[in-house]
């Protein structure tokens, strides 16, 4: 806090929310409890408590079972249930109404309200938002909460020193910044976190709560559309987030072509993937499900070889926190020679094939030797 | 069946290029070259897609500065019949919600329609929120994440991706559709497009006929609901990230065959190689 702040006369803000709590709404798929809800009550769990309030979660779905007190198990205080033939599968409108049904029930509207940016939390939360007239920050990275004091004249009804304000953060585009989004005007203040960044609690089997039954009542609007089927896929191939090694391939191979040697080198490996950066993906090279950063997947594995990537930070915050991660690129000061372990400044179409060479040598002198892979 | 198909498009600054890039890393966007939002090519696709097979008319729709114009001109190229631009300085500093609404007086302003597709996020601010924010204030639904769809007795059946597989839903119009950048990549344009493009360059008083520039005023929208003051969420703070690693062992200046015989011993890889009797 710095001196100005504490001198300054504090406007009375007090009306903004001093009671609301935070809530996590829940994400399953026919029954299945999707792990970013997990992450989600680990870090509503920290905010709850900075400001001493109660972490509630609403889970929808059809015959939830045991579902309400895993929630309480992972960190929740107080569960609302919506358990209805009409919310087997997700769907946006009916998910919607229980919600807003819900939210509207309230005394005093939640302070925070968090959901997954997934498929599912992408196209529900700014619904919510929308309606409630409220803020929304997409796919963050970090959350806490802190004081804020407003002081822009443009909307003069906006000024005051906010006591409990939601931390927004989220890589900023373009750029290796990072940028801290908030609006303590309104609540619930709302923001979606990327899977797997959020770090859940051990479940813990004795803690208490308490499990609320709440209505659902559907509008004929709210049938309009009708999912016709839902097909789980199975793993084509490994899966990006489960693979020991990755091979991404970035603007730097030139075309479309360039991932066969992508794929060539992936082959090398054991239990591999094969990724790649978003420019490619925009420009059809690959299908988005190879995507590795922030609009795509995160992924740690042991090892990640970063072809013709420059780095960019919507890259980086999907795959630092990989083991191992090589680089190659032609341009010495590509930003992932800042953060990679290892960075070979080269052609990828030289080295790649050169890496491929080797890699059939090594395996040819191991040939009867036990082999030492490492995978676990 | 005629189908009036909105698309909405935006312009985004190149990442891709140098230009206008400031010595920090952030982006100058007075400087920095302009390009249709990438993501925004799968929408302009579909849009001319369902003309195509379904009969009808494409209307595409941006808000921002006034070069926007630019690509509003590129998909009239492509084949969309008329654009709409909303161009307001009251507009600045917009976030989501007040882009929404924006975009919902201007869709209202422009006219009835069966269908609008959007790209599935921006380039620029990655939220993939402006579309169901603006389905929400329509009231309609939503299919996001479409990868393809067809009409079929005036429904629309759609496949979507959710997490770990994909969804096939059928809806009534009128719906929004955020699209997929797995759906099909855009086509080129055609020469005749072009030509023609370029012919009604020419003549403004033409052009004017195909592309309306539009203001909060025209379209009817709260100016106190617009920009900074309409927009629940500001950026507060913004700070550098650090280097995470910031030990990188370079390789460089030998042949390739040296680069990745000193990086191999190094790393220790080959306890990760398909081992021979595989």
């Amino acid at each position: 806090m710095t001196e100005q702040q504490q001198d300054a006369p504090q406007p009375d803000v007090s009306q903004f929310c001093p009671k609301g709590d935070v809530l996590v709404i829940a994400e399953q798929i026919l029954g299945e409890l999707q792990p970013v809800t997990m992450e989600l009550l680990g870090a509503g769990r920290l905010l709850a408590n900075k400001m001493e309030r109660r972490l509630k979660c609403a889970v929808l779905g059809y015959k939830l079972g045991d579902m309400p007190q895993k929630l309480i198990e992972y960190g929740a205080d107080v569960v609302f249930v919506a358990d209805d033939p009409e919310l087997h599968m997700y769907r946006t409108l009916p998910y919607r109404r229980v919600l807003v049904d819900l939210l509207e029930s309230f005394d005093e509207p939640p302070h925070t309200c968090l959901l997954g940016s997934t498929t599912t939390g992408r196209d529900l939360a700014p619904r919510i938002a929308a309606h409630f007239d409220t803020g929304l920050t997409a796919d963050c990275t970090e959350l806490d909460i802190g004081p804020y004091e407003h002081k822009s004249k443009v909307d003069p009804s906006k000024i005051g020193l906010y006591p409990n304000c939601l931390y927004a953060i989220r890589p900023s585009f373009g750029e290796s910044l990072k940028a801290r989004i908030l609006g303590p005007w309104k609540n619930p203040q709302m923001a979606t976190t990327r899977p797997g960044v959020m770090i859940p609690l051990k479940a813990d089997p004795n803690k208490q709560g308490e499990i609320k039954k709440i209505p659902v009542k559907l509008q004929p609007d709210d049938y309009r559309l009708i999912v016709e089927e839902t097909i789980r896929e199975a793993s084509k191939g490994i899966k990006l987030t489960e693979a020991d090694v990755i091979v991404s391939g970035g603007y730097g191979l030139g075309s479309k072509d360039g991932f066969d040697l992508i794929r060539e080198l992936a082959a090398c490996f054991e239990n591999s993937a094969v990724g790649a950066s978003r420019k490619v993906v925009d420009l059809g090279w690959i299908p988005y499900q190879h995507q590795v950063g922030q609009t795509g997947k995160t992924v740690r594995p042991k090892l990640y070889i970063a072809c013709g990537i420059s780095g960019a930070i919507q890259h980086r915050v999907g795959m630092s926190k990989s083991d191992t991660i090589i680089a190659i690129n032609k341009d010495p000061d590509a930003p992932i020679f800042k953060f990679a372990h290892h960075g070979i400044v080269g052609d990828c179409f030289h080295i790649i094939p050169e890496m491929i060479r080797q890699f059939t040598e090594l395996k040819k002198a191991e040939r009867g030797v036990e082999a030492v892979v490492s995978t676990h | 069946m005629a189908y009036n198909i909105f698309v909405l498009v935006k312009q985004v600054p190149d990442q891709g290029s140098k230009a206008g890039l400031n010595p920090d890393g952030t982006i100058d966007r007075a400087r920095a070259k302009r390009m249709l939002n990438p993501f925004d090519r799968y929408a302009l696709q579909a849009a001319l897609h369902m003309k195509k097979a379904y009969g009808g008319s494409v209307t595409a729709i941006s808000m921002g500065p006034p070069p926007a114009v630019e690509i509003l001109l590129e998909a009239l190229e492509h084949g969309v019949d008329r654009g709409f631009l909303l161009s307001d300085r009251r507009l600045a500093a917009s976030d989501t919600l007040a882009t929404a609404y924006a975009l919902y007086k201007t869709v209202t302003y422009v006219g009835k329609f069966d269908i609008i597709f959007c790209g599935l996020q921006t380039t620029d601010g990655d939220t993939a929120q402006v579309g169901p924010q603006l389905a929400e204030r329509l009231g309609l639904p939503q299919i996001s994440y479409c990868e393809d769809f067809s009409i079929q007795n005036g429904k629309v059946h759609a496949r979507r991706i959710i997490e770990g597989g994909v969804q096939k839903v059928l809806t009534e119009m009128p719906v929004l559709v955020t699209v997929a950048n797995s759906y099909h990549p855009l086509e080129y344009k055609s020469f005749r497009g072009a030509w023609r493009v370029q012919q009604l360059q020419r003549k403004q008083d033409e052009l004017k006929q195909y592309i309306q520039t539009v203001d909060l005023d025209i379209v009817g929208a709260d100016p106190e609901r617009c920009g900074l003051k309409g927009s629940p969420t500001i950026v507060a703070a913004t700070e550098k990230v650090g280097d995470i690693g910031g030990n990188c062992t370079m390789h460089e200046g030998s042949a390739p065959e040296t680069l990745v015989r000193e990086c191999l011993t190094s790393t220790k890889i080959d306890g990760f190689l398909v081992t021979a009797k595989s």
